[in-house]
C-alpha cells in the first residue's frame, strides 16, 4: 500500500493486541479469499440440485399476449417451469414503487426480461426446454432514450406515468434568482454522462431449496441485502417470513447491483417450489448486464453563480436519467442528485428540477456513489471552467467555498465533521500543484495536464427504506461454555470489509484477544435483521451497534469479574483478558473464569447492541427530503496527472493523489483499498465504460467489449488519511468507499484539458473522442493558416 | 457462456496422426491453447463433433534456430514466443506482438498456430446464442445476411491475430500439411478477405510451424491500439519491417490487422525506396495503409478512429525504427 504511514491514534486495546481500531489489518476473511477456500454461492454444494435457466424477452417492448410452455413441459427431465402466472404479486426495493414482476406478465418491457424459467435435470435439458417455450407477442414502440420516451405521442410503459416520467423532483432551497442577480459571473452548461454497470466480480448465482413436507425456503444468494430479499420472498411467494430462511454466502463485490432483490432470487425460489426440491441458477456475465441497475445515462443542465472572488451565489440544475424499464431505486437516485449538490460547499441557493423517465432497457438502480456522481462530474467541471474565466486556481477557488462543522446546509442536511480544507491542503502539496499546475507543455505528441476535484458521500441514510421503527443496526454477542465470543451480524460483507470493521471494534471494546472473536453472518436463522449494505451505513451504523453490543456484554462481564473477585463493580480493573482488584493486581482471573461466572444461573449470554439515527438527523421535511440525510459526510479532493497521445487519443494517468476525511480509520489499510478501488471504478466511468444498446439490445454485455480498465491501466493512487472524528461515528468513523469516486471524472477532465486544450463534457472521455477532437484541431489549425 | 457440450476428444502423438484422425472425423476441429475455441464452442459458435488436442505433438512444440531462419513450431506458446532471446533480439515485431496478446495467463496456454488461425470478430457475431437469435443471426453462422453491411453478399468479420502482421512483415513462410504431405507458401497466401472463410487451409490441412528469415539488415516493430491495455483484440495493429542502409531506405514492409478479414500486406511502398525516409514517404505511406484499410464496423469503435489510428502507427513505427536503424 502506497498511502504514506502516519501516525495513528492508537486506542489502548489496538496498541496492545495490535488488533483494535486503528490498527492497519488484513481482512478477518481475507486467508479464505486469497486460498481459494471461500465459498461462494455457486461453490456451494448442491447434490441433486436441479439446473435452474431463464428465458429472457427478445423484444425491447411488447404485449406478452401467450407463453406457451405445453411443448417444453413434454421434455424428459424437465421438472418445473414457471411463468408470470405464477407469481402475481410486484415487487422493488421501495415500498411505495413497486412495478416489476419476477417474470413478466402482460407486458415485455426491455430486452434481457425475465418471462419463464424452467427447472430441468441437467443443462442440455434445461436449454432444450428453454427453446420450446412459444411466445405471442405484440410488438410495441420502444424507447432508448429519454427524449424518445418523453415524446407526446409516446406509448407508456407504465399506465400510471404520464410522459413516462416515473418521478420528477422541483424544488429549491434559498433564492436563486436573488443568487444569480448578485453573481459576478454567471454561467450555464450541459453534460452527458453515459449509462454504467458495477461489473463486480462474481456472476450473479442463487441456490434455493424448498422442503414441500414443512413448507419451508431457503434461500442463498448474492445479495447485499438479505433483510429486504427475505421480505421480497414472503410478498412475491405469498410465504410466511417465518417459513423462509436467507443465507447470504461470500459475495465477490456488488457495487450496488445486488442492493435490491432481483428477480433472479425470486425466480428460483419459484422454480424450487414448483419442483418440490433444489434450483441452482448459475447465470453468465450477460445475465449481470441484463439484470443491471446500474448508473444510468443522465443529461444535465447545470448553472452557477459565482462572485469574483469565487464564493458561490446560487446554482440551478436539471438532470435527466434514463431509468429503465422498471422502479427500483430510481426515484432514490433522482432525489439523491438534487439534494447532495448540497453539504459539498457553502452553497446558499440551489433549485433543482429532476426527471426520472422510463425507456425500454434494463432498469437502473443504485451503483457506487448513487445519484451523485455525474451531477458531481457537472458541477465541478463548471466550477474550474468558470475558476478559469475568473483567474482563480481550481483549488484556492475550492477554498473559498469551504463549510464550517457543525452545519445545517439549506436542505435540512447536518454536516458534523468537515476534513475538506486538509484534504485540500493535502492533495497541493503532494501533487506538487503550485509548481506544476498550467506548466506542462507539449512533448512530440504527448500533452501532460494535472486535474482535482472534490467530492462527498453519505455514511448510510439516515432514514431506511422500510420503516419499522426497529434500530437501524442490531449486533449480537454471544458468550457460551467455551469462552469464545460469537459476533452475529446480519451486515453483508460483500467484500468491502464490514465483518473485518465489526471484529475490530469489538475487539477494541471488550479488550480481548482478537483471536476469542468468531463472526459469523448474514444467515437469517442465526444472526440478527441487517439493513443491508448500501448507502455506505455499515461501518457508522453497524459499528456503532457493534460497540454497544460490546459494551454491553463488557458490562455483564465486569459485574461476573466482580462476583468472582469477591468486590464491587467499581474495584474491578479490565483487563480484556482477564480482570484483576485495581487495588491489588496480584488478585487476578482470566477470561475463562469470568465468563464460567457470567454463565452461572444463566446460561448461554446473547447480548444486543444496536443504533438508530436519531430524528434531527432524518432530513428537511420537504417531500423527498430523508434521500442524502445522514450523520456523517465523508470528503475528498483528488488530483489526477495525465498524458495523452495526442495523434492515438489515448490517455495514460499518471499518477492519482487522493485524500479521504473518513472521520477516523477504523482500518486504514481497508480505508486505502476502499478509496484506491473507488477511483479505479470513476476511472473507468470516465475513460472506457458504457453500455451500449442497438434497438435495445445490449451490445456490450461482456467483458470484452464493456471495458472495465485492467491492473495495466491502474496507476498508483497515493491516499492521505484526513480523521476529523466525527461525534457520532464509531470511534470517529465516516463513510470512506463512495465519496472518492465521484471526484475522479472531472479532476480527469480538467488534466485532460491542460493535456488536449479540449474540455470534454461527455463521459466517457475515449480515445475516439480525443482523435476526433485533435482532427477538428488540425483542421482548425490549417484553415487558421490558410486564411492568413 | 453455457457449459461445454459433450463432445470426443482425441490426444494425437504425431502430426500425422492428428491429419489422419480429422480426415477420419470430419467434423473435428483441432485445438491446442483453447484460449479462443474454448469459449467460441460455449458461446454456440462453434459445433464441435471431436476436439483433437494438438497438446502432446512433440514436433509442433520447438523452435529451432538455424543460420538464416526461426522455425517456430505452430504449437509454441505465444509465452514462450515472447520470451525468446532470438525472437527478442533478432525479430522484436513477433516478440512483441505475441506478448501483446490478451493477458498472461492467455498467453501461457495460446498457440502460435491458434493465433495464426483465430476465428474473424465482429460484434454481431460474438454474442451469446440469445443475442444472436434475437438478432436473427447473421450469415457467418446459423443466419443470413451481414449486419455490419446491410446489402454486403460477404461477411466483414475482422481479422484480430497480432502475430500475424509481424510475421508478414518479417517475409514469414508457413508449413502445411495435409492429407498429401508437406507443402510450403508465404503468410499472406495462408488468408482471404472473407470474413466466413479467412483461411485457405482445405479441411483436416494442419499447420505445422512457421519459418522466419533471420536477417539482420531489417528491424522490426509491431504495435496495436486497443481500448486497454491489455485483454483487448486489436482495433488496429502494425507490424512494420525497415532495411536503412548507408542513410538509405532500401526495404519497407508493413502489414496490418484488425483492419480486414484478413491480415494485411500494405502495397505500393516502392516508391519510397532507394532514398531516405522523408515527410513525402510517410505521406505515402499514410495514403497506401489508408487504400488497404478495410475497416468496418465490426467492433464498437468508431471505423474512423481505427483508420485514423492504423495510419498514425504505420508512420509512426516506420519513422521510429528508421530513426533507430541510423
Amino acid at each position: 500500500m502506497n498511502a504514506p504511514d502516519r501516525k495513528l491514534k492508537l486506542t489502548p486495546a489496538a496498541k496492545k493486541s495490535g488488533r483494535g481500531v486503528g490498527a492497519r489489518l488484513p481482512f478477518v476473511d481475507g486467508v479464505e479469499k486469497v486460498t481459494g477456500t471461500a465459498r461462494y454461492t455457486a461453490d456451494l454444494t448442491a447434490n441433486g440440485a436441479l439446473v435452474g435457466k431463464i428465458l429472457r424477452s427478445p423484444y425491447a417492448h411488447a404485449e406478452l399476449l401467450e407463453v406457451d410452455i405445453s411443448e417444453a413441459l413434454k421434455l424428459p427431465g424437465v421438472r418445473a417451469i414457471v411463468t408470470g402466472a405464477d407469481c402475481d404479486v410486484p415487487y422493488g426495493v421501495i415500498p411505495i414503487a413497486q412495478n416489476e414482476f419476477p417474470l413478466a406478465r402482460g407486458r415485455i418491457r426491455y430486452v434481457g426480461e425475465p418471462i419463464a424459467a424452467v427447472a430441468a435435470v441437467d443443462e442440455v435439458t434445461a436449454n432444450l426446454a428453454l427453446s420450446r417455450i412459444r411466445l405471442r407477442v405484440r410488438e410495441l414502440p420502444a424507447y432508448f432514450n429519454a427524449v424518445d420516451a418523453r415524446a407526446a405521442d409516446a406509448v407508456l410503459l407504465h399506465e400510471n406515468k404520464p410522459g413516462n416520467i416515473e418521478r420528477a423532483v422541483h424544488n429549491e432551497f434559498g433564492d436563486t434568482a436573488a443568487g444569480f442577480a448578485v453573481a459576478d459571473l454567471v454561467r450555464e452548461e450541459n453534460y452527458d454522462c453515459a449509462e454504467v454497470h458495477h461489473a463486480m466480480m462474481e456472476p450473479n448465482a442463487a441456490l434455493a431449496t424448498y422442503e414441500p413436507e414443512r413448507g419451508h425456503l431457503t434461500l442463498w444468494s448474492v445479495t447485499q441485502v438479505p433483510y429486504y430479499v427475505h421480505l421480497t420472498l414472503a410478498q412475491c411467494l405469498k410465504m410466511e417470513a417465518a417459513h423462509i430462511r436467507v443465507i447470504k454466502p461470500f459475495v465477490g463485490g456488488g457495487f450496488g447491483h445486488r442492493v435490491e432483490p432481483l428477480n433472479f432470487e425470486v425466480i428460483v425460489a419459484l422454480l424450487a417450489r414448483a419442483a418440490r426440491g433444489t434450483v441452482r441458477l448459475l447465470m453468465t456475465r450477460e445475465e449481470a448486464f441484463l439484470t443491471h441497475r446500474g448508473r444510468p445515462e443522465t443529461q444535465i443542465r447545470i448553472k452557477l453563480g459565482l462572485k469574483r472572488d469565487g464564493r458561490m451565489t446560487a446554482c440551478q440544475a436539471e438532470v435527466v436519467q434514463r431509468g429503465g424499464a422498471y422502479g427500483g431505486y430510481g426515484l432514490v437516485t433522482i432525489l439523491y442528485s438534487g439534494a447532495l449538490l448540497n453539504g459539498l460547499y457553502e452553497l446558499p441557493a440551489v433549485k433543482y428540477d429532476g426527471y426520472r423517465v422510463y425507456s425500454n432497457t434494463p432498469p437502473c438502480g443504485a451503483m457506487r456513489g448513487h445519484g451523485t456522481v455525474n451531477i458531481r462530474f457537472a458541477f465541478e467541471s463548471l466550477l474550474d471552467t468558470m475558476a478559469a474565466e475568473l483567474g482563480l486556481d481550481s483549488i484556492e477557488i475550492r477554498r473559498r467555498n469551504l463549510l464550517r462543522a457543525p452545519t445545517e446546509t439549506i436542505n435540512g442536511l447536518k454536516v458534523m465533521s468537515y476534513g475538506l480544507g486538509d484534504c485540500l491542503d493535502w492533495v497541493e502539496r503532494a501533487s506538487g500543484w503550485k509548481e506544476r499546475k498550467g506548466k506542462f507543455g507539449q512533448t512530440g505528441s504527448t500533452g501532460k495536464g494535472l486535474g482535482m476535484a472534490c467530492s462527498h458521500f453519505v455514511s448510510g441514510s439516515a432514514k431506511p427504506v422500510h420503516f419499522t421503527g426497529q434500530p437501524h443496526a442490531t449486533i449480537a454477542l454471544r458468550l457460551d461454555f467455551d469462552g469464545g465470543v460469537t459476533i452475529l451480524t446480519g451486515a453483508a460483507d460483500i467484500g468491502q470489509g464490514s465483518s473485518t470493521i465489526i471484529t475490530q471494534i469489538v475487539t477494541e471494546v471488550l479488550g480481548v484477544d482478537y483471536r476469542r472473536l468468531r463472526l459469523i453472518a448474514n444467515d437469517s436463522a442465526l444472526t440478527p435483521k441487517d439493513n443491508g449494505s448500501y448507502s455506505s451505513r455499515v461501518t457508522f451504523m453497524v459499528g456503532n451497534a457493534a460497540a454497544d453490543a460490546a459494551q454491553n456484554l463488557k458490562k455483564l462481564l465486569v459485574a461476573a469479574a466482580a462476583r468472582r473477585l469477591k468486590v464491587t463493580e467499581a474495584e474491578v480493573e479490565w483487563h480484556g483478558e482477564g480482570a484483576a482488584v485495581a487495588a491489588d493486581p496480584d488478585r487476578h482471573i482470566p477470561f475463562e473464569d469470568i465468563a464460567e461466572e457470567a454463565l452461572v444461573g444463566v446460561g448461554m449470554l446473547t447480548v444486543n447492541g444496536t443504533f438508530t439515527c436519531p430524528v434531527e438527523f432524518q432530513g428537511g421535511k420537504q417531500r423527498g427530503g430523508a434521500v442524502g440525510s445522514t450523520m456523517g459526510f465523508s470528503y475528498a479532493a483528488q488530483a489526477v496527472e495525465v498524458s495523452v497521445d495526442l495523434d492515438l487519443g489515448k490517455i495514460t494517468i499518471d499518477k492519482v493523489w487522493c485524500a479521504i476525511d473518513c472521520g477516523f480509520a477504523i482500518n486504514p489499510m481497508s480505508v486505502e483499498g476502499q478509496v484506491q478501488g473507488a477511483i479505479w471504478m470513476g476511472m473507468g466511468q470516465a475513460m472506457s465504460e458504457e453500455t451500449v444498446y442497438e434497438n435495445g439490445r445490449h451490445k456490450a454485455a461482456n467483458f470484452m467489449d464493456y471495458g472495465v480498465p485492467t491492473i495495466i491501466d491502474s496507476p498508483e493512487i497515493e491516499v492521505h488519511i484526513v480523521e476529523s472524528m466525527d461525534p457520532n461515528g464509531p470511534f470517529g468513523a465516516k463513510e470512506a468507499s463512495e465519496g472518492p469516486l465521484s471526484g475522479f471524472m472531472s479532476a480527469l477532465a480538467a488534466a485532460v484539458e491542460e493535456a488536449t486544450g479540449h474540455r470534454f463534457r461527455m463521459l466517457p472521455i475515449t480515445p475516439e473522442k480525443i482523435f476526433a477532437v485533435r482532427q477538428e484541431q488540425i483542421a482548425a489549425a490549417v484553415a487558421n493558416e490558410v486564411s492568413k | 457462456m453455457n457449459s461445454l457440450p459433450e463432445f470426443n476428444y482425441l490426444r494425437p502423438a504425431t502430426a500425422a496422426d492428428a491429419v489422419r484422425m480429422h480426415a477420419a472425423n470430419p467434423a473435428s476441429h483441432y485445438i491446442a491453447g483453447g484460449t479462443d475455441l474454448m469459449p467460441n464452442i460455449r458461446r454456440g459458435l462453434v459445433t464441435i463433433g471431436a476436439a483433437i488436442d494438438l497438446g502432446a505433438i512433440t514436433e509442433l512444440a520447438d523452435i529451432v534456430e538455424q543460420a538464416d531462419t526461426l522455425r517456430i513450431g505452430s504449437g509454441v506458446t505465444l509465452a514462450r514466443i515472447a520470451a525468446h532471446p532470438a525472437v527478442q533480439a533478432r525479430l522484436p515485431a513477433i516478440a512483441q506482438g505475441a506478448l501483446s496478446v490478451a493477458g498472461p495467463t492467455h498467453r501461457a496456454g495460446a498457440t502460435l498456430g491458434g493465433n495464426l488461425c483465430l476465428d474473424t470478430r465482429c460484434n454481431y457475431y460474438n454474442q451469446s446464442e440469445a443475442w444472436r437469435a434475437g438478432n436473427n443471426y447473421c450469415m457467418k453462422r446459423d443466419g443470413e445476411g451481414c449486419r455490419v453491411a446491410k446489402k454486403s453478399k460477404r461477411c466483414y468479420a475482422a481479422f484480430c491475430g497480432d502475430v500475424a502482421p509481424a510475421l508478414i512483415a518479417l517475409g514469414a513462410e508457413v508449413e502445411i500439411l495435409g492429407a498429401e504431405g508437406v507443402r510450403r507458401q508465404t503468410l499472406p497466401e495462408l488468408y482471404r478477405d472473407d470474413g466466413m472463410k479467412w483461411l485457405t487451409l482445405a479441411s483436416g490441412e494442419l499447420l505445422l510451424a512457421v519459418r522466419v528469415p533471420l536477417d539482420d539488415a531489417w528491424v522490426s516493430a509491431y504495435e496495436k491500439v486497443r481500448m486497454r491495455g491489455a485483454i483487448d483484440f486489436p482495433l488496429a495493429g502494425v507490424a512494420v519491417a525497415l532495411r536503412r542502409e548507408k542513410g538509405v531506405l532500401t526495404g519497407l514492409r508493413i502489414a496490418c490487422t484488425g483492419v480486414a478479414s484478413q491480415p494485411l500486406a500494405i502495397d505500393g511502398l516502392d516508391a519510397v525506396l532507394g532514398k531516405p525516409l522523408d515527410d513525402a514517404s510517410l505521406a505515402l505511406i499514410s495514403e497506401q495503409a489508408d487504400l488497404a484499410n478495410r475497416s468496418m464496423k465490426t467492433t464498437l469503435v468508431d471505423v474512423l478512429y481505427r483508420r485514423g489510428v492504423s495510419l498514425v502507427l504505420a508512420k509512426r513505427l516506420t519513422q521510429r525504427l528508421w530513426d533507430a536503424a541510423a
